[in-house]
């Protein structure tokens, strides 16, 4: 039995005629110790679906159509309030985009961190644990760190406290939304190097949500393309990355500048991700495809297995 | 921290010393005076008159009776008023106390009814609790003081249970100090619920709002992701930051308070700084009028700066410049 187990999940924003559908049929697994990326342009529905696996996108107005989210086994999506606060931040925590914006501005980081010792592993909820904790991250003298405010941290420093306060609950599932986003280039590969190596040292599963496909080669065992709301392809990282299957995936790689590879010109993809509500008909992709068929506005693909562990949204991908 | 405290109260003094010049310039350029009008009086002989204004220096140029004023207010003297006939000092330590038992009062009022009625309608934002105190908070912001006033004597009147205006009661003199002490409350009843009513209104919007915002921060949803109780959520993630800018808002609402003051002292009869304040400035009683305005301003400075404190001691990010 995999870690999570989502199936078929779907998320609409509104109610009725104006219901507008930012989660439609996603499905996807991890396995326990296991990195999946999930990669896509804003908008795309990858942080919402991310939320969804501890409940924590508002409804109202959002409002789960279908699908479950398994996680140990158990409907994330049927639960009570009680077991959702147990399985937040026991199985399942979240490191966000904007380290200064997660952290609360007034409390000294040491207690934001005690207060996720003191919900999951109260016996541990101490000012040594603490202070484990910033060395495990990385923190350069943790003892006199603990009682700063996040103002008074710079944000590869803050990042690092957010890990800590996600790992002071020694979830089995870490969930990373553009964790490195919102930090200059040394620091995200700094940040990318300490996941890495937590991910190693801990054995626990990440679910890495970025738009930047240069990260995925560093850290993700499976990928999950996901486009206007559904999953377009979903591989083992190393197979996408040497040969895209799904014309957007292949897009979104001549995208991307490549060392050993000189492009005059990097190409972007024509047009602009469809609005929510406004996606067009058949193929969501097919406006802007390349390879794009007379029927492809006409029926809407499923994500079919081509190859072992290989799953694509699209009839024409050979 | 000291030096900080230092700082901001030496900060008063060129503040007070503006705000008296241009009073003081202001009086002297209205025609008139109190003693002027004595000249109309044919029992009294001009030179009792020209006596009197020689006396309070009243027959030299304006900036020479600014400076009489300065050097007597260094010691503590606020000058005479020629109205009263008794010194001003007095009359505006008396009077500067029952505008702040007033304001204080309303102060407390409006912010232990507000702040919990605000953090209410946001949790249950969109519900008819919500909506009922929107409308309260319409009807608070759109009805003026004076009306409420006059309508807060009306009901005195007709139920005759509260004073009808007035800090005492005629027998006061002859009370007991537990007496003293009701009856003294008794008449604050009225006037601070006026001036708290449109106090309310404001702040509990603000509060609301505020909740809201900090509902939505990135650090709210951290919070919930780790596993807290919505009420811990709510009450200590969120007001915590919700709480800051309504510090600062409490050095306005003191301003506000103060004016307020004077719309409701002049109604509702209570002897307080903004009722002497019109009653000097139609007297004429130039002196007194100069004092007043120095103490309001006083008062309204104190009240940022603590304001200030307070913000600094709750936000951290906000750090005491020295």
């Amino acid at each position: 039995m995999p870690l999570l187990d989502i199936r078929n999940l779907q998320l609409e924003f509104g109610t009725g005629k104006d219901a507008l559908r930012a989660v439609d049929g996603v499905s996807f697994t991890i396995a326990e110790g296991e990195t999946l990326c999930l990669v896509g342009e804003s908008g795309c529905g990858k942080s919402v679906s991310a939320l969804s696996i501890a409940r924590l996108v508002p409804t109202p107005p959002a409002r789960y159509v279908g699908g479950e989210i398994l996680l140990n086994g158990r409907d994330v999506l049927k639960m009570d309030q009680r077991e959702l606060r147990s399985i937040r931040g026991g199985v399942v925590s979240y490191i966000f985009q904007e380290p200064s914006a997660s952290l609360n501005p007034v409390f000294r980081v040491g207690n934001q961190i005690k207060e996720s010792l003191k919900l999951h592993r109260p016996q541990f909820a101490t000012d040594e644990e603490v202070i484990r904790l910033l060395k495990l991250v990385g923190i350069p003298a943790p003892e006199s760190r603990i009682r700063d405010y996040p103002h008074q941290m710079s944000g590869g420093m803050q990042q690092r406290i957010m890990i800590a306060m996600a790992l002071a609950s020694e979830p089995k599932l870490l969930v990373a939304d553009e964790p490195t986003t919102a930090l200059d280039v040394t620091i995200q590969a700094q940040i990318l190097e300490l996941l890495r190596e937590l991910k190693q040292r801990l054995r626990m599963s990440i679910l890495l949500i970025t738009h930047n496909l240069g990260i995925v080669g560093d850290i993700a065992d499976r990928v999950a393309v996901m486009y206007a709301g559904q999953i377009v392809e979903l591989s083992p990282a190393r197979a996408l990355l040497q040969r895209p299957l799904h014309p957007y995936t292949q897009a979104l790689m001549n995208s991307v500048p490549q060392l050993g590879h000189e492009l005059d010109r990097l190409q972007a993809i024509p047009g602009n991700v469809p609005n929510l509500g406004q996606f067009p008909s058949g193929c969501r992709f097919h406006p802007r495809c390349p390879k794009a068929q007379s029927d492809c506005s006409q029926k809407a693909p499923e994500l079919v297995e081509v190859e072992p562990g290989r799953w694509v949204r699209c009839p024409y991908w050979k | 921290m000291g030096t900080f405290i230092l700082k901001r109260l030496l900060h008063m003094i060129p503040i007070l010393l503006g705000v008296s010049l241009l009073t003081f310039l202001l009086m002297s350029l209205t025609p008139g005076g109190y003693l002027q009008s004595l000249k109309q009086n044919p029992q009294i002989s001009p030179e009792t008159v020209e006596k009197l204004l020689a006396k309070f220096h009243l027959d030299k140029p304006w900036y020479v009776q600014y400076c009489y004023w300065l050097k007597n207010v260094a010691v503590g003297d606020f000058g005479y008023s020629v109205q009263y006939k008794i010194s001003a000092t007095d009359l505006i330590t008396a009077r500067l106390w029952n505008t702040f038992l007033l304001s204080f009062f309303a102060t407390v009022v409006a912010w232990f009814v507000a702040v919990p009625l605000g953090i209410w309608a946001a949790v249950n934002k969109d519900s008819l609790v919500d909506r009922a105190c929107s409308l309260i908070a319409f009807a608070g912001l759109s009805i003026p003081e004076i009306l409420l006033a006059l309508l807060a004597l009306m009901f005195a009147a007709a139920t005759g249970w509260f004073p009808i205006g007035g800090a005492q009661g005629s027998l006061y003199d002859l009370m007991t100090p537990t007496e003293r002490f009701w009856n003294r409350a008794h008449h604050l009843v009225l006037p601070v619920l006026v001036l708290a009513a449109s106090e309310l209104a404001g702040i509990m919007r603000q509060m609301r709002s505020n909740l809201l915002d900090t509902l939505r921060a990135e650090y709210v949803t951290a919070a919930r992701a780790k596993g807290l109780p919505e009420g811990w959520v709510i009450y200590k993630h969120a007001l915590r930051n919700a709480i800051n800018p309504l510090l600062t808002i409490f050095g306005y609402s003191l301003a506000h308070l103060l004016s307020g003051a004077f719309i409701v002292e002049n109604i509702m009869a209570w002897p307080g700084l903004g009722r002497l304040t019109i009653e000097a400035y139609s007297a004429k009683d130039s002196m007194l009028v100069v004092d007043s305005v120095v103490m309001a301003t006083a008062l309204l400075i104190v009240g940022n700066f603590v304001a200030d404190l307070m913000l600094a001691w709750s936000d951290p990010r906000i750090r005491l410049k020295e």
